[in-house]
């Protein structure tokens, strides 16, 4: 049973809803049977409020249910990454101390491309003429050198608003030790200027290095007005239609929050839409007993990869946003807040594929999106893609693609593979398309098997989950490069993100730079930061409406050896702490130090830099009904089809299943083709696949 | 199979695709756990490291993605003199490591040390891995351009084996940490580079187990030959021709100036550089070795050429350099080295001024460079010693279709130390970080803007100071038309002489006030959009156009 929900049955249902670029995802959750109702609608533009209502309204037609049922709704939105992405946040000032002005735009000043001399830099979203200086300074410690005067604050204020600014970032040096001018100037502004938003990096990011935390906090700023007011319309609108839901929604680190955090930070949302489908790695993890997964995602254009361990996603606290290019480290804008930490390279369905200037066989990371898409698509595309390779092997249907809804043509995916590879390569066009293929898949287990390792795990000890409309095509391959024993191709595959909303907790990180090695440590000093840390996230709960008593509450500590630049991340001990903890917080950092690189390094002092104090509400359960068992899989059975697979020279004779005419347990030797409507799931030689009782396709390699 | 010779065509395009990223994907790993590891700043914040995959011939395959050029091509030439003059293939064990910091086998400087271990497979040496790092600290006079030769600059170190058979030389391990100041960090980052050779081992021996394969040779051999194909391509484009250009930079910013005198030649598909023409071996430590001007001579070559091709033995083999023996740009012992980075990083201006008039859409104009590097040395009020190194860069050059970016590092690639992290390390108080309006040179398409950077001494006691200023009595060129950029500034009050390049004292009150150099301009300023002048003026990067 779930803590959040009242227990009453006339609220026992849960719905979540994913807005992504072409579809919105609703899937309803019967918190007392496990049924799960699912519907998914266009998305509007310019407001996807529209489509919310349109599926909103088909769930519970569907279900005959009265709209007051509907205890609480999850929502993930791509609002506001897109509106960084597009430049279409708010007309944002930024007040900093005098003299730093352009930290903003200074930036860390390396580039993130060596060879490539053409290169752009990320423009701040905060234009020169719009960031005032004031007199004011703190040192190193919080103390006071230069006091902040009001007629200062008074004199940008005004220069502000005459200059039509609709919300204000407020970045001091050193705020993140002491937050008394920023909390000065935001009295100011809610005295005097009542109608204009602020954001302070002592609230957003109160962690050390100017550059990241106002980058944090200028972004926060851009994004706070529209955010606020998607948020207000949406909840009228769910209102107007006899909705009295609590709204939780989903932030970048797989967790939720209420509406108020959401308006108050929604820098948070930025992977709001990301996070859900690693969440879904985890909901199907708990479902199958898989507690390590690698929740592969494959799509038009790209491919993402995030790992799950022990049923929960890995973080990170290094995330860019609006990268000028795409897949390169360094080219966005910094945002230290928690995320998922997810990999995604330019591998998609619509990837296109190339012989380069040295006689390579390349796959993206370009892509012929969905205009005018693979050659296969029939609407113009001249290269080919990886979609044009997967029907040219066998892999698709050219029938049933979409369900037949979008009928594929072999002889242009085969032509354009002829052309621009077979024949430069001099080799027949299954080679050449058996090629691409391969290419893509060793491009992706490249970059999961780097990931994995940059997280000092084995990669053999996960299970792969494929979803998305090509992850199911290519997941058996790259788990196999993986070395990977079992791959999940979970139901409800056009919907997948959407299950992930309902399993994540309502929770709120609170952070505070102190940097100090551990044997000069104020450990009075320590334990009062973390008390209020600790008591921030509480209200937040409170105010979520979970009771305290069934909160959790972790400390994360940024760790480094003293004179290093980069942290790891160590658990710490709750309760009062003291130098009596020290030796257990020394074995604490070597254990995550040695489980990542290698190796410790005796007799250098360890330093902390951010302390991260989480309070989570419980994990909701996820308990979904299972289907009826059956015992033959004739009926599945659509027919056969020839394929090529790389670990056989010739091609196969193959059986197609129907996905919706399987039944739980069906099992299936392989190789095997399993179509449904969103995607065809590729069973190789030497492998086997059951059909579990959600209806999950689990296969063994 | 043995090494007797695969045919060239051996593998087929797609599995020399997907073993050919393998390799670049096992040294890229391995290069971040050194970097992640790694103490020294430099090479944590600044990339400042390689890790090098090599054929058993010396022959580099792949080199990590991220490294900065200094180390272009130094391993391959480390390693092939390794086996020559040191240790003969057959000396190899399995288990060995090799350590030197020699400048002339290195990249120019005792700080770089290069770590090379063999790699056997099933009981052959098959190749070699190496990585290079800049350390924390190699003994001598505090890092900069002050020594007054090589000796005063550290502790050297010949090719010694620092592990025979895996078992740990103490002897040289004790003879580093008698030396140096930081000896923690020190041994740390030569045990992180090991590290990093082993993790590259491992992955390589699965990479041919998983593959069935015997050595690197088929392999290797396809993958030089690509490139060096691609490159050479790239080149004969371009129109023959010999193109020269003449530089002078700052020298010690006094007396002693410097001038860089660039002939290239370019022929069918290859380039030859020579710099004869160019000063003798400066007085101060600003000399460049021949591995670090080849480095930093092929780099903007290659940017211009091919950015897009890997890098190995391939890309470099259509490129030739040669600089005078006992000139600033081929110094001889015992030359002092400590600051050469600061010649090595104007290289690229005279190289791009002679390619402009071969290829003018391929090039850059000048940057606002080199890097500015300042250390400070000295004890906090509570007796703990501090070295705190930061960098400062200057405005990025303008190129044939854009602006240049403000405040951009070029052609090395230094991230600045965070303001907060700066005053964290070292007792002062930074006063101004800007940008220095004004300070790029106009055109067509502008340069990127310098920087203003000052900080105060707030501590009782002084500050050791080591500074390497460039572009003080020089300015960076414009290209085409384009105007130079504008002179950097070093000054401190209250007013008094300091060196632009060298060692001095930053007194308790005393504040340093650095102005980095803008970018050059590219293509003349009258064909500027009126718009874009209009956006230069209204955000104040001009006071007037």
């Amino acid at each position: 049973m779930n803590s959040q929900l009242p227990s009453s049955s006339a609220s026992r249902y849960k719905l979540g809803i994913d807005i992504g670029g072409t579809f919105t995802d609703l899937v309803l959750l019967d918190e007392a049977g496990g049924q799960v109702t699912f519907a998914k609608t266009l998305t509007t533009y310019p407001d996807p409020t529209e489509g919310i209502l349109n599926g909103v309204q088909e769930i519970l037609q569907k279900t005959n249910l009265p709209a007051h049922t509907i205890g609480t709704i999850v929502h993930g939105t791509t609002l506001v990454t897109n509106a960084v992405i597009e430049r279409k946040g708010a007309k944002t000032a930024v007040i900093t101390t005098a003299g730093f002005e352009d930290v903003l735009e200074i930036g860390r000043e390396f580039r993130y491309d060596i060879y490539d001399i053409f290169l752009e830099m990320p423009r701040p979203l905060a234009p020169r003429n719009l960031r005032f200086g004031v007199p004011e300074r703190l040192d190193k410690a919080g103390q006071v050198l230069t006091p902040l005067q009001e007629s200062a604050i008074a004199e940008v204020a005004e220069r502000m608003v005459r200059a039509g600014v609709q919300s204000v970032a407020v970045c001091f040096l050193h705020a993140f030790a002491n937050p008394v001018h920023e909390q000065a100037v935001a009295h100011y502004i809610d005295k005097h200027y009542p109608h204009l938003y602020y954001s302070l990096s002592s609230d957003i990011m109160p962690e050390i290095r100017e550059y990241e935390r106002t980058s944090a906090t200028v972004m926060n700023a851009y994004v706070q007005p529209l955010t606020d007011h998607y948020l207000r319309n949406l909840e009228a609108r769910l209102q107007a239609l006899g909705l009295h839901s609590v709204i939780h929604i989903m932030v970048s680190n797989g967790r939720l929050t209420t509406v108020e955090g959401a308006r108050k930070a929604p820098v948070q949302l930025l992977e709001s839409g990301p996070a859900g489908g690693a969440m879904a790695g985890v909901f199907f993890g708990k479902l199958t007993h898989t507690p390590n997964l690698l929740a592969f995602d494959m799509g038009g254009t790209t491919a993402k990869a995030c790992l799950i361990h022990q049923f929960a996603p890995e973080i990170t606290h290094h995330f860019e946003a609006a990268r000028v290019r795409r897949f390169k480290r360094g080219s966005g804008l910094p945002v230290r807040i928690p995320v998922i930490d997810l990999i995604e390279i330019g591998a998609g369905g619509g990837s296109i594929a190339r012989v380069n200037e040295l006689g390579l066989l390349t796959v993206g990371p370009d892509s012929s999106s969905s205009q005018p898409g693979p050659a296969c698509y029939g609407r113009g595309g001249q290269w080919p893609t990886v979609t044009d390779a997967d029907l040219v092997l066998g892999y698709l249907d050219a029938r049933y693609f979409l369900g037949g809804a979008m009928p594929l043509h072999v002889d242009l995916a085969r032509e354009a593979i002829r052309q621009h590879i077979a024949e430069p390569l001099g080799v027949s066009v299954e080679q050449a398309a058996m090629g691409i293929h391969r290419v893509v898949n060793e491009n992706m287990a490249n970059a999961a098997r780097v990931h994995i390792l940059e997280h000092g795990l084995d990669p053999r000890k996960f299970h792969m989950m494929g979803f998305g409309g090509a992850g199911p095509v290519h997941a058996f391959q790259v788990a196999r490069l993986l070395r990977l024993s079992r791959l999940i191709v979970p139901v409800g595959a056009g919907v997948t993100s959407a299950l992930g909303f309902l399993v994540a907790p309502v929770a709120a990180e609170h952070i505070q730079s102190y940097v100090s090695v551990l044997e000069r440590m104020d450990w009075g000093k320590v334990n009062a930061m973390l008390g209020a840390l600790e008591q921030k996230g509480l209200d937040f709960l409170r105010h979520a409406g979970v009771s305290p008593d069934t909160a959790t509450i972790t400390r994360m500590v940024d760790m480094r050896y003293l004179g290093q630049g980069h942290e790891v991340t160590v658990a710490f001990p709750l309760g009062q702490l003291s130098a009596s903890h020290v030796p257990h917080i020394e074995r604490a950092f070597q254990q995550v130090y040695e489980q990542r690189y290698g190796r410790n390094i005796a007799d250098i002092p360890l330093e902390t830099v951010t302390w991260r104090v989480t309070v989570s509400a419980p994990t909701p359960t996820s308990h979904i009904a299972q289907a009826v068992p059956r015992i033959s899989t004739d009926g599945a059975l659509k027919g056969r089809r020839i394929a090529w697979f790389p670990e056989c020279a010739q091609p196969m004779d193959i059986p197609v299943y129907d996905r919706y005419a399987l039944a739980p347990g069906d099992a299936i030797v392989g190789p095997a083709i399993v179509e449904e409507a969103e995607s065809t799931t590729v069973v190789g030689p030497d492998s086997r696949l059951e059909v579990d009782s959600f209806k999950n396709l689990v296969i063994y390699l | 199979m043995t090494n007797a010779m695969l045919a060239p065509t051996a593998l087929d395009a797609v599995t020399l695709s997907i073993l050919w990223s393998r390799l670049i994907s096992i040294v890229d790993e391995a290069g971040v756990t050194l970097q992640r590891t790694a103490f020294s700043t430099v090479t944590r914040e600044s990339n400042d490291f390689a890790v090098v995959l090599l054929d058993s011939q010396g022959r580099s395959l792949a080199q990590s993605s991220v490294s900065v050029p200094s180390f272009l091509g130094v391993l391959p030439m480390l390693v092939k003199a390794l086996l020559q003059d040191y240790f003969p293939p057959e000396t190899w064990q399995e288990g060995d490591v090799v350590m030197t910091n020699d400048p002339w086998l290195c990249a120019g400087h005792k700080p770089d040390i290069g770590i090379v271990s063999p790699i056997f497979y099933r009981g052959r040496l098959i190749g070699f891995i190496g990585t290079i790092a800049h350390s924390p600290d190699m003994g001598g006079a505090l890092w900069g351009a002050g020594a007054r030769d090589l000796y005063e600059e550290g502790l050297m170190v010949p090719p010694t084996k620092l592990m025979e058979a895996g078992r740990p030389n103490e002897t040289l391990f004790r003879i580093i940490e008698a030396n140096v100041r930081a000896a923690r960090q020190t041994l740390g980052d030569i045990r992180a580079q090991i590290a990093a050779n082993e993790q590259g081992i491992r992955s390589l021996q699965q990479l041919l187990e998983e593959n069935g394969l015997e050595d690197l040779d088929a392999l290797g051999e396809q993958i030089i030959q690509a490139t060096e194909k691609a490159m050479r391509k790239a080149i004969a484009e371009a129109p023959d021709g010999v193109y020269t250009y003449t530089y002078d930079a700052d020298g010690d910013g006094l007396r002693e100036p410097v001038r860089l005198q660039a002939t290239v030649t370019i022929q069918g598909d290859s380039i030859l550089v020579d710099w004869a023409g160019s000063s003798p071996a400066h007085y101060l430590a600003i000399n460049a070795v021949m591995n670090y001007t080849y480095a930093y001579t092929a780099y903007p070559i290659k940017c211009a050429f091919s950015p897009e091709v890997p890098n190995n033995e391939g890309a470099f083999r259509p490129i030739r350099v040669t600089a005078p023996k006992g000139s600033l740009l081929n110094a001889q012992k015992p030359s002092p080295l400590g600051g050469r980075n600061i010649t090595g990083n104007i290289l690229h201006a005279a190289v791009f001024g002679a390619l402009a008039q071969a290829v003018p859409d391929k090039v850059q104009a000048d940057c606002g460079s080199a890097c500015w590097c300042i250390v400070l040395n000295g004890r906090h009020d509570d007796g703990r010693e501090y070295v705190e190194y930061f960098f400062l860069n200057g405005g990025y050059g303008a190129r044939p279709d854009r602006d240049g970016e403000h405040v951009l590092s070029f052609p090395t690639n230094v991230a600045n130390v965070p303001v907060e992290v700066l005053e964290n390390s070292a007792p002062i108080l930074v006063t101004r970080k800007t940008l220095a309006n004004d300070s790029a040179g106009r055109g067509k398409f502008r340069g990127g803007l310098g920087q203003v950077f000052a900080f105060r001494n707030i501590g009782q006691a002084p500050i050791q100071i080591s500074i390497l200023t460039e572009k003080t009595i020089t300015r960076a060129h414009g290209l085409l038309g384009g105007e130079h950029g504008a002179y950097g500034k070093l000054e401190i009050i209250p007013p008094r002489p300091l060196p632009p390049k060298g060692l001095d004292k930053l007194y308790p009150g005393e504040e340093i006030i650095l102005t980095l150099p803008g970018a050059g301009g590219y293509g003349p300023p009258e064909q500027r959009k009126p718009e874009q002048v209009e956006w230069d003026i209204a955000m104040g990067y001009f006071s007037r156009w």
